[in-house]
């Protein structure tokens, strides 16, 4: 047992989670602003790997690594306007709408991705050594050795929960998915308000692609993402719709997948271990299924309702 | 007005996607070999593959693709046709439509799970020829083929097992299968014929390709102690791995897999095993086209193509089998072989492949005394396991460390 506590604990544990979890961090940011204004995108796994493929690309011909995540962003970002489209103009089921959004990411960027199958990046974005911070003992290790993405994801919570909950825009984006009749009432532009949030979660969920395949991994592989998308989805709940939350959540769940593979040597069965991240996955969806349960924990309440001005609900 | 805008943007944006997505002039299976001149002057055969995998996994079906590539390349006329990623519960449907609509002569199945669907279609089609990749079941349409790695991972065990420092070596691997088992038993041998302290620390995927998993199992090994890692499985995520602690002044020695995957850690990868498929499609082709094999002798055609037919070879890259920087370290490490006499373990990986290149395979990994992990002598001394012991092994030999999943 004891033991079993040490590796858990262990530095290079809690490291490996804060890295495993910063991708799924950032499209957890995204899709909480996305589903926030009343729009469930489970377009995410393909938005993450168009920007995984954009960014190795762009990486590869220009060196030019900021400018790779930057383009990341607008990959997921222009995907995530088709199901914008669909689902807010068209107001076709966001579920089937999303769930094409993956299917035709995972496509396109397969063959977008085949000339980069293979080659080494040409450029990543290592570890900041931060003067005096990045020596301490234990601290210093724990806190000050990572690369600036994680850094800024996590200025980015700050930002988000801050925008969310403080400012005017973050009031209109709530009421929107609350209550977009009265929102509309209120003047706000509920369309353009839908439309910018899920740009912005596919933005978000492209630079969480990148950070795959330009930090993490980093190397182009057809289909990187293996599920990672999938994970949002379900942290996004998990999160209850909070980009604070969405921190804890990720890094636990980035934690679950790199002790998987730290566990083994105890004799804990590897397939179980395996399985924790998806039981996880099916306990936090099975926990949010009841309608009763979504009012509990704060589902926006028009969450996959399109928005009809003559329709009154 | 509004609708009209959003609805021009999507188009434009749809458009845009669409136009990145397709006229990229990659070389489709249309080479100018097939073209109809060539056609009119020989009568010619056409060669169908089916991946379980995208050709873009840069492994397992790469690799076969990089075959079907060569063997187009090399016999003008030969035409061939693909299926990627096709699921092993719908290999029926493939076949059917390689036989019937495609016109087929030659039929490849290249996954395990493939093997009863390619049965069945034998069956079905008694006029096709099918080869399956890594099965065991023939008929008289139906052979069988494979390029195992064992050799060359009993060859970077030697290198692997005088690197360690630490006498710790980590190993990354995909599921418990024989094969894979098979590949970390001859690791495991080269590395305690050099360094019999050393261990092999044996961590599990569950999983062929998952960059990001192999990647955690990778540093989740160094975190114990490992300084050497080897893997089978079929991304470059422990190279790449070792690339980074070995620049962020921590030593780490690896060996890649299935593919060149040198650039991926010019500083860290040793060795390691590369396939090519090219050889063998190019042997059986050739002997379908002449009449060598037809619907009715491949009964007893089972292809098991080792260091010795080149289907496999040593290297991070082709044509270097050790990375040069490593050269020295390698020289200055010396083993005593009671045949061989002392020499360095640099001269005792090319003396092996020497041997094991020989007509005669002058020497096996696979050669007793060998104990199994409990201690149980397995394999008397002086034996050679046989070809069924190698293709069902599902025991651990003495030095691994970490158990078997069942």
């Amino acid at each position: 047992m004891r033991e079993f506590l040490l590796t858990v604990f262990s530095l290079s544990t809690l490291q490996g989670a804060v890295r495993a979890g910063t991708p799924l961090l950032l499209g957890t940011l995204g899709e909480v602003y996305a589903e926030r204004s009343g729009v469930l995108n489970l377009g995410v796994e393909g938005m993450m790997i168009m920007g995984s493929v954009t960014a190795f690309g762009v990486a590869y011909t220009t060196g030019n690594i900021w400018l790779a995540i930057l383009l990341a962003a607008l990959a997921g970002g222009l995907l995530a306007l088709i199901h914008a489209f669909t689902s807010i103009t068209l107001r076709v089921n966001q579920v089937v709408s999303g769930l094409a959004i993956t299917m035709l990411g995972l496509g396109v960027s397969g063959i977008l991705g085949k000339r980069y199958i293979g080659q080494p990046p040409g450029v990543r974005l290592g570890a900041i050594n931060i003067p005096v911070l990045s020596d301490l003992p234990i601290i210093g290790p724990l806190f000050f050795r990572y690369d600036p993405m994680v850094y800024i994801s996590i200025l980015l919570v700050v930002v988000l929960w801050f925008v969310l909950y403080r400012t005017r825009w973050g009031l209109s984006l709530r009421s929107v998915g609350e209550s977009p009749a009265t929102a509309d009432a209120l003047g706000v532009n509920v369309v353009r308000v839908r439309y910018l949030a899920v740009f912005f979660g596919g933005m978000m969920a492209g630079v969480g692609g990148a950070y795959l395949s330009v930090v993490y991994a980093p190397a182009w592989i057809e289909g990187m993402t293996a599920g990672a998308g999938w994970i949002v989805i379900a942290l996004t709940i998990f999160a209850m719709w909070d980009p604070v939350r969405a921190l804890l959540g990720a890094y636990l769940f980035g934690g679950v997948r790199v002790l998987q593979y730290r566990l083994q040597d105890l004799g804990v069965s590897p397939p179980l271990l395996n399985m924790l991240p998806f039981i996880f996955t099916i306990l936090v969806l099975w926990m949010s299924a009841g309608e009763a349960m979504r009012k509990h924990i704060g589902a926006p309440a028009a969450l996959m309702q399109p928005y009809v001005r003559e329709e009154r609900g | 007005m509004r609708k009209k805008f959003w609805i021009v943007l999507t188009v434009a944006v749809v458009g845009v996607l669409l136009l990145t997505a397709c006229p990229r002039p990659t070389p489709a299976p249309t080479e100018p070999a097939e073209a109809t001149p060539a056609e009119a002057a020989a009568p010619g055969m056409k060669a169908c593959f089916i991946y379980v995998g995208p050709i873009g996994d840069y492994g397992w079906s790469h690799a076969h693709e990089q075959g079907r590539l060569y063997v187009e390349k090399q016999f003008d006329w030969l035409e061939t046709a693909y299926a990627e990623s096709v699921p092993e519960a719908d290999v029926d449907r493939f076949l059917d439509r390689f036989v019937v609509e495609e016109g087929c002569d030659v039929v490849f199945t290249t996954s395990f799970g493939f093997m009863d669907g390619t049965v069945a279609a034998a069956e079905k089609y008694p006029d096709t020829l099918f080869f399956h990749c890594s099965g065991y079941k023939r008929a008289p349409n139906l052979g069988t083929y494979m390029a195992d790695f064992y050799q060359v991972y009993y060859l970077n065990g030697l290198m692997a097992g005088a690197l360690t420092k630490t006498g710790k070596v980590g190993y990354v691997a995909a599921h418990p299968i024989p094969e894979v088992v098979r590949h970390i038993n001859a690791f495991t041998l080269g590395v305690r014929e050099v360094n019999p302290e050393a261990t092999v620390d044996v961590r599990w995927l569950f999983a062929w390709y998952d960059p990001a998993a192999a990647r955690e199992a990778a540093e989740a090994l160094i975190d114990a102690g490992a300084d050497v890692l080897a893997f089978t499985e079929d991304s470059p995520a422990v190279i790449e791995v070792g690339q980074e602690y070995t620049e962020k002044g921590q030593q780490i020695y690896t060996f890649s897999h299935y593919s060149p995957m040198g650039d991926f850690g010019p500083d860290t990868a040793v060795s390691g095993q590369l396939v090519d498929w090219g050889i063998i499609y190019e042997d059986i082709l050739m002997k379908a086209y002449t009449g060598v094999y037809n619907n009715t002798n491949l009964q007893d055609v089972d292809y098991w193509w080792l260091l010795r037919e080149k289907a496999v070879l040593l290297g991070a890259r082709f044509g270097e089998p050790i990375n040069p920087k490593f050269e020295d370290e390698l020289k200055a490490v010396t083993v005593t072989d009671p045949l061989l006499g002392e020499m360095s373990v640099y001269d005792l990986v090319f003396k092996r492949i020497e041997q094991m290149e020989d007509p005669a395979m002058l020497f096996d990994p696979f050669t007793g005394p060998i104990y199994d992990q409990d201690g149980t002598l397995r394999l008397q001394a002086g034996q050679r396991a046989t070809y069924d012991e190698l293709l069902t092994i599902d025991w651990f030999v003495e030095g691994n460390v970490g158990t078997i999943p069942r």
